[in-house]
């Protein structure tokens, strides 16, 4: 996780460094109406900052357990064991997305269409959740780390 | 060729316990990544043959002055669907979604995407935001009419009524949305599904490629998305944040969309950028030269393009000049990195000279062409004087069909026979090559010319006057020839799917490991993988002697 972190602090602090030359040029020239690209800039400084705290997070938590994909000499053997849950097919995700598109239809073209769009999406949510239950003999397994 | 004894993969566990579906339910009900990615891949060529008939239908109008073939309307929306599904459902998801679905996992030596349900979910709001968009042709008032960068105050409500505009909105918004549930997808698996050994920096630099554009995307599609929100504020709820007249400002609109199209630019730009790597490196029987070098200039071009977005906006007398022709002066140092390194890694290589190449040849010569009257467009000076003409289309179409669709031609050459099983046809791909690339250049290079003679982009007729005639027929000429270039290749595609000779698991004498894998590959892709130890494991296990350097 720490190349994986790096990179994005990279771009975080790279972001912080750009609005902030940005914001002084801009009041510097007289340019006031600009705010947007401030705030743009700012707020993808802490979009990243936020990914790259949680990622640093996960490593700090793993100190001295490598993951076997963040080790160079790291064998197949070393990955022995269950890593995720791969669900089998699935009607849900395309259900979901037949009420989501409903309801932008509905957006345009008025309410009945949102009211089955509701629907449908409000169903397939259900019937995705109620699919996710790993079976029981696969209880130890979790979404990937 | 040599094979290696190859490791079982001792970590995997199939669950897929119940027997998929067969038929059209096997599609509709797939989380399988690499049918999710043939489904992309096919679905955004489609879109990519319709959105080609559009241009083909606006050099027909071009060819000659005062033309009344097309009336001004269908024009409009002509250029408007044009560039939207050429750059929001075809270029972007081709490559990230569809190759990045079907590569990405195989090349990390992962069985599957993170999170699969909500893979196959992307796909279905990928289709459905082109079907509303395109719905727009079926109504009285027909499709979005306004450019596909739709500038407020020409999108209110008052200028733009009807449907055509609000289905844009909601279609282009739901693709949006499907490519930010791609990008989250690809990240966790680039960082959670990698093989024990397939360290960051062991990567292909087409996965890194992908990377870096799914971090571009997350940062860029929510402020879309948030623009789009505001607009449909405007259009139907009485609000004002791009009237003038009641205090909005139209050109908050340029700059919450510019955030946005800026580094969608590179998103349209970055995977291709992978494709040409992976396949010279391959096809060079070489390492990538500068594997390193490649990464930074990839995640420096990145970041680079988050802080160029106003140079769209020169000529609105209201953005900072020099702050903006410098950054945009400076993404060309990194992308000369990769233009050095690419030609590093075919310097003194065995190079096979085979469609995909040929194509990747043709992405470096029009691609750097492309870049260079970038460089010229990136300086307000000349900028002033050109925005708005036909320079600015023979710019962007030698970066984007020049350069990515020519990549992405590159690309179904090299894994067509990882896909099928089967290898294209090369005569028909050479002959596909050469007239694309004559066609592609008759079309395009005389609009530089058209540009500085002063023709205005989005015109649909001109007066025979201007003596701007034979080099709208010549484009015209060039863009017919062009189609018949990438007619070929479908025609390639379909004959060589039945006819094509068989390619076996490895046909390139590939070095990463999607080659490691059967073609087609099977559920969960690796029956076993090679020891992986640098950034080309397939090749070091295919090649003992010739073991890739390793310094770390």
């Amino acid at each position: 996780m720490k190349v994986e972190s790096r990179t994005i602090l990279g771009a975080s602090l790279f972001l912080a460094a750009t609005g902030a030359v940005y914001w002084a040029l801009v009041y510097k020239h007289g340019h006031q109406t600009e705010a947007s690209g401030i705030a743009m800039l700012i707020f993808g400084f802490a979009a990243y900052g936020m990914l790259f705290g949680y990622l640093m997070l996960q490593y700090v938590r793993r100190q001295g357990h490598p993951r076997p994909e963040d080790s160079f000499d790291a064998t197949m053997a070393d990955g022995e064991g269950e890593i995720a849950y791969f669900p089998s097919a699935s009607i849900w995700p395309a259900g979901l997305a037949l009420g989501m598109i409903l309801g932008g239809v509905g957006a345009v073209w008025g309410l009945w269409y949102v009211i089955i769009g509701g629907i449908i999406f409000f169903g397939a949510v259900l019937g995705w959740v109620i699919e996710s239950d790993v079976p029981e003999d696969d209880q130890n397994l979790q979404a990937p780390h | 060729m040599a094979t290696a004894a190859l490791n079982p993969v001792p970590q995997v566990v199939a669950h897929r316990v119940e027997r998929a579906p067969s038929g059209l339910v096997g599609w509709i009900t797939t989380t399988d990544h690499k049918r999710i990615g043939i489904l992309y891949l096919v679905t955004s060529f489609v879109f990519f043959l319709l959105g080609g008939v559009e241009a083909l239908l606006m050099r027909l109008q071009l060819g000659e002055a005062n033309n009344t073939l097309i009336t001004p309307e269908v024009y409009n929306q002509l250029f408007t669907m044009h560039g939207t599904i050429m750059l929001f459902v075809f270029l972007g998801p081709f490559a990230f979604a569809g190759l990045g679905n079907y590569l990405v996992p195989l090349m990390i030596g992962a069985p599957d995407m993170a999170f699969p349900r909500f893979n196959s979910l992307s796909y279905w709001l990928y289709l459905g935001g082109f079907l509303l968009m395109s719905a727009g042709f079926l109504t009285n008032n027909g499709a979005a009419n306004f450019g596909w960068f739709g500038y407020a105050p020409l999108t209110e409500a008052i200028h733009s009524p009807g449907p055509g505009a609000d289905l844009w909105i909601i279609g282009v918004g739901l693709t949006g949305l499907s490519g930010i549930f791609t990008a989250v997808n690809i990240i966790t698996t680039i960082f959670t599904l990698r093989a024990p050994g397939m360290v960051m920096f062991r990567m292909p630099i087409f996965v890194w490629n992908q990377m870096v554009t799914m971090f571009l995307l997350l940062l860029a599609f929510p402020v879309l998305t948030s623009a789009f929100a505001l607009l449909w504020i405007d259009r139907h709820l009485g609000g004002h944040f791009f009237d003038q007249n009641d205090g909005g400002q139209p050109i908050l609109w340029q700059n919450l969309f510019w955030f946005f199209g800026h580094p969608e630019v590179y998103i349209l730009a970055l995977p291709y950028f992978g494709i040409v790597t992976e396949v010279l490196a391959t096809m060079s029987k070489k390492p990538v030269f500068g594997y390193k070098g490649m990464i930074g200039a990839t995640l420096s071009i990145g970041a680079l393009s988050m802080g160029v977005w106003a140079h769209h906006m020169y000529t609105t007398g209201a953005v900072l000049l020099p702050f903006f022709a410098a950054m945009s002066l400076l993404i060309a140092v990194p992308t000369g990195i990769k233009f050095f390194n690419w030609i590093g890694t075919m310097w003194r290589g065995t190079i096979t000279l085979n469609t995909a190449v040929l194509f990747c040849l043709g992405f470096l010569v029009m691609f750097l062409f492309g870049g260079i009257t970038g460089v010229i467009l990136a300086q307000p000076v000349l900028d002033f004087q050109l925005h708005n003409t036909y320079f600015i289309v023979a710019h962007f179409h030698y970066v984007m069909f020049g350069g990515s669709a020519f990549a992405a031609f590159a690309g179904i050459y090299y894994w067509y026979p990882k896909m099928t099983g089967r290898l294209l046809s090369e005569k028909l791909g050479k002959l596909s090559f050469t007239v694309m690339f004559i066609g592609f250049n008759l079309c395009f290079f005389p609009q530089h010319d058209l540009g500085l003679r002063g023709m205005p982009r989005r015109i649909e007729t001109y007066s025979a006057h201007m003596g701007w005639n034979f080099l709208n027929m010549l484009s015209s000429i060039g863009a017919y020839i062009a189609g018949v270039g990438v007619l070929i290749t479908v025609c390639n595609l379909f004959v060589s799917y039945r006819k094509g000779e068989i390619a076996g698991d490895n046909p390139w004498d590939g070095q990463t490991l999607e080659w490691a894998c059967s073609s087609p590959p099977p559920d969960h892709n690796f029956e076993a993988l090679p020891p992986i130890r640098s950034e080309r494991p397939l090749w070091d296990a295919n090649h003992p002697d010739q073991l890739t350097k390793v310094g770390h």
